[in-house]
């Protein structure tokens, strides 16, 4: 049986049919889940192995990035994402999915609720669409294992991605390994330097997984890069494999084994 | 009723990028080098709660702690020179505010009633002046057609307006919004600025709009003489004198006088922009009669009988059959008049208006892709040069890129093929198109049609007075009325609305509930459900219409064109299941009126009828007009010009001209990858900032076949001959597409028209253009599939100057590929692969070219295209391409060889040695513009002989590692230019306009 996997959607979320095809592609049975079937009950998250939140402009984006879906997901559905915790099934958010994880508190602390995190507008001022390279860190996040310290290409593709928190999460985060991606120059160092770093995050954080590594949010869209026509310069550069693939494979591995 | 203002700001130690991008502007755009500072606040505005209920929602939904700190009723931003809050104008849908109030709702606040929000911006700065101040508010952060600048001054100095209740004790902190340093700053200043006697309002009482309908009339149309029919048709109806008169007839004939809702239709329905009455007008060309423009472009399809094509010309876009089962539909728009008003607004109902065009092709199409191609004048244009009433271009651009963004991106639909050009003659009304493709099954890629008994369903967005313009209805009934609602208003798009409704139709479609759909554009509900049930005839009870606010007269629905709404025609054995799907995403779904066999519109608002037509007479009873064309050909000076002095400065300012300049920052804005289906995208190449010429999309996702998309347009040609110049356009189209792979064989065109008002002059260039278009599908096989003309680009503006904004033909082209893997991008791959000049041109045809304008020509002598040849060298780079034996290929266009030979250097960061002819002029050569050309990198080893065998070609150089351009004449040096150089002209110009606190 392919691990069963809730995409969930909501009003204006727009990468879900990548999301879907890519998690399908890893060996996974996606599921596209409207929220509101999931708050009148109609369908319930513990149905599901892994819950992945795609991006989007989730309600507009109105207030803030993923501010309001965050809002519902805390108001309406707590119980279920913390048995779904509790049951270390997997969660992940992808651009404003990990938006949303940030405003609910999931990330990068791991408790529903308590918002120590932001992300925030990009310095530039500007929506950014472009391919960035990320350094996958070694950490115990379940989406990254065996693809410590290897850099790939991934594209970006948001306007408040400037991952920002106090100097003591900061250092916490840090501490705990919880840094999966940060953005690097050409020589592969992580980097503040702008479009290396597209945003301005603190750190070059691209994503980053909670204490216990089953929730993972990133910036960059992995499930745009599940095809090798999806790099701008495959016609250049022989890659043989589709570099977000492995993140998606990841976590189906995971919940098959789990 | 209590009316809570909180006002959130970011901490000062956290960047504020928006206040960064607004203080690059005024010292960039506007000079202004004494503000040295800009702040920004979001300020919400929150009707109907407590106090305790305000920080309740504060603390919970409008600002984090991590970054952010609120004020409730009391400013934030404290110490600076000035402070300006502007917000929307009452009546404008701020899109915000439904997200707020359902946040709100889930928060367990739901007493809430209404909301908005605005924003807020503090300057800082030594010696700022108010007239900084009101210079920065009209040119950056005011539109006066949607927004207003608010202040709470009453409030500061401690009056209160009469009704107002204080429902909270002012904090000590509360302190003058207007510093006493700014005295001057007030309201009559600012008036005179912007141009109001009311402007700067104080903050709002209540949010809530009032209003009471207006009853339906009876216009005594039969009494009326022809003088009086045309002052009624001037004011509201826009028709001519013989149409006036049809109508009165018509209602003779029934012994009765119309209701303004029935005149109204009526105007809708015979609209040039519903009609076309030009494009369906007998033609009377230099005295010789000619077939209407629309039925030669149709015949010339319909000739063609091309077998890739499902429909043409009939449906809201058109249809050719893909791989496995789909099909692919395309639709190209333009959204001139709102963009020239309101950039934002405009560029966004733009690109939510084509959606939903393709939202209603067949039974429900998928959009994957939208196309953006604009018009300007110059961005440093000199503002006293600007006509009155019309904006900076410098504003425009910007504007329009955002709204192009935010729709699109909101949406979830990949922006990746498009193009900016600028022109002087722009300067009176921009050129903004917008383009859209979708995918449906090709088994539910025709319309059905509606049967006696289906039901009109309307989904979407409410109805509100939005689209409704002032000139339609008296003045003195407006103030009467709603003094709170600007009937003008320009809409600002919801994209999120759109894309429930796109979810809605896609669920709906895919389980076959929908048997006819449509979108509701220009006339709204009367277009929309008059020509659904055109055939049948259809019964309509206005008062089910959601409303965005109460006060709207019946026709005043019928006819509002508000945004995201479509119709549906269902079946009633599905309407549930309709309304089930729409109900579980959130859509708005309505069962409006039901078809039946009475071959009537009937319309009725609760007990009244207020319109009662028949529906042969609506669609087919306007007289069809006759119009004279003669086109006069221009002369323009043609130049003799010596060879350039110093070859590196001209191949330099063709770079950085804005017809050939990177367009980068814009493209960077748009996203291009969302949907997981781009394969190229409009930049990449070693450092991802080279261009390509067409996008090519892999829809169904895992499978390799592809749609290609591109377009052509060239805003001087059509000036010196609208034939040639169109023909340029059709050629430049193909080859953008044919140069990444594209089959020849297997392309559609679509055709927009933009053209000044169609007198006789302008009705015969116009004759000439689609002569052309004609003759280039009988020559190529490439069929027209959808199609649109906008013959309104002529401005008036006072002391009777006329200014005739150019005649633009735009050609978008698309089609399909089996295999993605068989494409090319442009840039070089390698070292030592030669370039080879493919292509038919006469180096001496360059009028209109940059190189000219350059030397401050427009010329005579334009390409002249040969047909023949050109579909020869179409095939051959298409073959060549499918076979694998181009690295890259680049179509050549404005700047010439010169132009796309750099783009191709800069996307392989690699050099190029040329040598250029001796027996041609090297300026002529580098920089022709000759569209159908192309500059193609094969490996060494190839023999381009052998593989352009029979179309004109010429091997002039090959790739280096050095990063430079060198170009030699009889083994002589002319120039050698660094790339770097060229890429920093080629890049300037646009992030001028676009850099913002960074640039790359």
């Amino acid at each position: 049986m392919p691990p069963k996997v809730c995409i969930l959607r909501t009003d204006g979320t727009n990468c879900d049919s990548e999301t879907f095809y890519a998690f399908n592609k890893a060996g996974g049975e996606s599921e596209l889940v409207h929220i509101n079937q999931l708050r009148q009950g109609e369908v319930k998250l513990a149905a599901y192995h892994i819950l992945v939140i795609p991006g989007g402009f989730s309600y507009g984006d109105d207030i803030s990035a993923g501010k309001v879906l965050a809002v519902e997901l805390i108001s309406f559905l707590k119980e279920q994402l913390a048995e779904f915790l509790r049951a270390q099934k997997p969660i992940l958010g992808i651009c404003n999915g990990f938006q949303v994880l940030v405003r609910t508190g999931l990330l990068p602390a791991g408790k529903l609720g308590s918002i120590n995190a932001a992300l925030t507008a990009n310095e530039s001022g500007r929506f950014e669409c472009r391919w960035i390279k990320i350094k996958i860190e070694k950490n115990n996040c379940i989406f990254t294992q065996g693809l410590d310290n290897k850099i790939i290409y991934l594209p970006v593709a948001h306007g408040e991605g400037n991952f920002y928190t106090d100097p003591a999460t900061l250092n916490n985060i840090e501490a705990n390994g919880q840094v999966t991606f940060r953005y690097v120059d050409k020589n592969d160092r992580p980097t503040q330097t702008y479009p290396d770093n597209p945003n301005g995050s603190l750190n070059a954080i691209a994503g980053l997984s909670d204490p216990s590594g089953y929730i993972l949010g990133l910036m960059p869209h992995p499930e745009r890069f599940t095809e090798i026509f999806h790099y701008p310069n495959w016609r250049r550069n022989n890659l043989r494999e589709p570099q977000g693939l492995a993140i998606f494979r990841n976590a189906i591995q995971y919940a098959k084994n789990s | 009723m209590a009316l809570h203002e909180i006002r959130v700001i970011n901490h000062p130690w956290i960047p504020d990028p928006k206040g960064q991008d607004i203080l690059y502007e005024i010292q960039h755009a506007l000079g202004l080098k004494n503000i040295t500072r800009v702040t920004t606040a979001r300020v919400y505005r929150l009707e109907g709660i407590n106090e305790k209920e305000a920080y309740f929602l504060a603390q919970n939904l409008l600002a984090e702690d991590i970054y952010q700190s609120y004020r409730l009723n009391e400013p934030v931003i404290t110490n600076a020179t000035a402070v300006v809050e502007v917000a929307y104008k009452p009546g404008v849908m701020n899109p915000g505010t439904a997200s707020l109030m359902k946040a709100a709702r889930d928060l367990g606040i739901n007493n809430l009633i209404a909301c908005d929000s605005s924003w807020e911006y503090g300057f800082f700065g030594p010696g700022v002046t108010t007239a900084d101040i009101n210079l920065i508010l009209r040119r950056l952060l005011v539109n006066e057609t949607v927004e207003q600048v608010v202040t709470s001054r009453s409030s500061v100095v401690g009056r209160r307006s009469s009704g107002e209740k204080q429902t909270t004790s002012r904090p000590t902190g509360w302190k003058p919004v207007l510093p006493e340093a700014y005295p001057t700053l007030g309201r009559q200043d600012a008036c005179s600025t912007l141009g109001r006697q009311d402007a700067y309002p104080t903050r709002p009482l209540t949010l809530i709009i009032h209003g009471l309908a207006q009853k339906t009339k009876i216009i005594p149309l039969r009494a009326m003489n022809d003088q009086e029919l045309m002052a009624l048709s001037q004011d509201k109806l826009f028709l001519d004198l013989e149409e006036m008169q049809r109508i009165k007839d018509y209602f003779i004939s029934l012994d009765r006088d119309p209701t303004d809702c029935e005149v109204e239709t009526i105007a809708q329905t015979w609209s040039e922009h519903c009609i076309h009455k030009t494009f369906k007008a007998k033609l009377l060309v230099n005295g010789r009669e000619k077939m209407p423009l629309l039925k030669r472009l149709q015949q010339a399809t319909q000739k063609i009988n091309h077998p890739l094509v499902r429909s043409a010309f009939v449906d809201n876009s058109g249809v050719f059959e893909f791989y496995q089962g789909w099909a692919i539909c395309g639709k190209v728009e333009t959204h001139n008049a709102p963009s020239a008003i309101e950039p934002y607004g405009g560029a966004m109902t733009g690109s939510g208006g084509v959606f939903r065009d393709i939202m209603g092709t067949g039974q429900g199409a998928k959009v994957i892709a939208s196309t953006d191609i604009f018009c300007f004048a110059p961005p440093d244009y000199p503002a006293e040069n600007i006509p009155d009433g019309c904006l900076h271009p410098h504003y425009l651009l910007r504007r329009v890129v955002a709204g192009v963004r935010d729709y699109g991106n909101r949406m979830g639909i990949p922006t990746n093929n498009g193009s900016v050009h600028f022109h002087p003659d722009f300067r009176a009304k921009p050129t903004v198109i917008v383009g859209a493709y979708g995918i449906l099954p090709v088994e539910r890629c025709l319309k059905g049609k509606p049967r006696s008994g289906d039901l009109a369903i309307a989904i979407g967005g409410r109805t509100g007075r939005d689209g409704i313009h002032g000139a339609t209805f008296s003045s003195g009934e407006m103030t009467a009325r709603t003094i709170e609602v600007n009937a003008s208003a320009v809409q600002i798009g919801h994209p999120i609305e759109e894309k429930r409704v796109a979810d809605a139709i896609l669920a709906a479609g895919k389980q076959g509930l929908i048997r006819a759909i449509t979108d509701c554009g220009a006339g709204g509900f009367s277009s929309a459900l008059g020509e659904m049930g055109a055939e049948t005839g259809v019964k309509i009870y206005l008062e089910r219409a959601p409303l965005k606010y109460p006060g709207l007269a019946p026709w005043e629905i019928w006819v509002s064109e508000s945004q995201e709404r479509m119709v549906l025609a269902i079946d009633p054995e599905k309407a549930d299941r309709v309304l089930a799907i729409c109900q579980a995403l959130n859509v708005e779904a309505i069962i409006m009126g039901e078809f039946n066999d009475d071959h009537r519109l009937l319309v009725s608002y609760y007990d009244e009828v207020v319109c009662s037509l028949d529906m042969d007479f609506l669609h087919h009873g306007w007289p069809q007009k006759a119009r004279r064309a003669a086109w006069q050909a221009p002369v323009f000076a043609e130049p003799d010009l010596p060879p350039p002095a110093n070859w590196e400065e001209i191949y330099l300012q063709v770079m950085a001209h804005g017809n050939v300049c990177s367009k980068e920052p814009i493209i960077r804005m748009y996203d291009h990858g969302v949907q997981g289906t781009c394969a190229l995208p409009p930049f990449n190449g070693a450092n991802g900032d080279a261009p390509n010429d067409a996008v090519i999309l892999t829809p169904l996702l895992g499978q390799p076949c592809a749609v290609i998309i591109s377009h052509g347009l060239n805003p001087v040609l059509n000036r010196i001959n609208p034939y040639y110049g169109s023909l340029w356009v059709m050629a430049e189209a193909v080859a953008n597409a044919v140069a990444v792979g594209a089959n020849p064989q297997e392309l559609m065109l679509i055709d927009n028209f933009i053209w000044p008002v169609p007198e006789e002059n302008f009705l015969g260039a116009l004759d000439l253009s689609v002569d052309a278009c004609v003759d280039f599908t009988q020559a190529t096989g490439m069929p027209f599939i959808s199609g649109k003309d906008s013959l309104s680009s002529t401005y008036r503006g006072k002391d009777s100057l006329v200014i005739h904004i150019p005649p633009v033909l735009c050609i978008s082209a698309f089609g399909r590929l089996p295999d993605a893997a068989k494409t090319v991008s442009a840039d070089f791959k390698k070292e030592h692969s030669q370039i080879v000049l493919v292509g038919c041109r006469n180096p001496m045809e360059m009028a209109g070219s940059v190189y000219y304008d350059l030397a401050g020509y427009i010329g005579n002598n334009l390409p002249k295209i040969d047909l023949t040849i050109l579909l020869k060298v179409y095939q051959a780079i298409h073959q060549a391409i499918a076979e694998g034996e181009v690295l890259a290929c680049h179509d050549i266009s404005e700047g010439g060889p010169a132009a796309a030979l750099a783009e191709m250097c800069f996307g392989g960061s690699l050099g190029a040695v040329i040598n250029i002819p001796a027996e041609e002029k090297a300026e002529n050569f580098l920089f022709n513009e000759t569209a159908g050309c192309f500059l193609v990198e094969l490996d060494q080893k190839i023999n381009p002989s052998g593989l352009f065998a029979g179309v004109p070609h010429k091997a002039i150089g090959y790739t280096v590692s050095q990063k430079e351009i060198a170009a030699y004449r009889q083994e002589k040096l002319l120039f050698a230019l660094p790339l770097a150089q060229l890429k920093e002209a080629w890049q300037r110009p646009m992030k001028e306009v676009f850099g913002g606190s960074i640039t790359a």
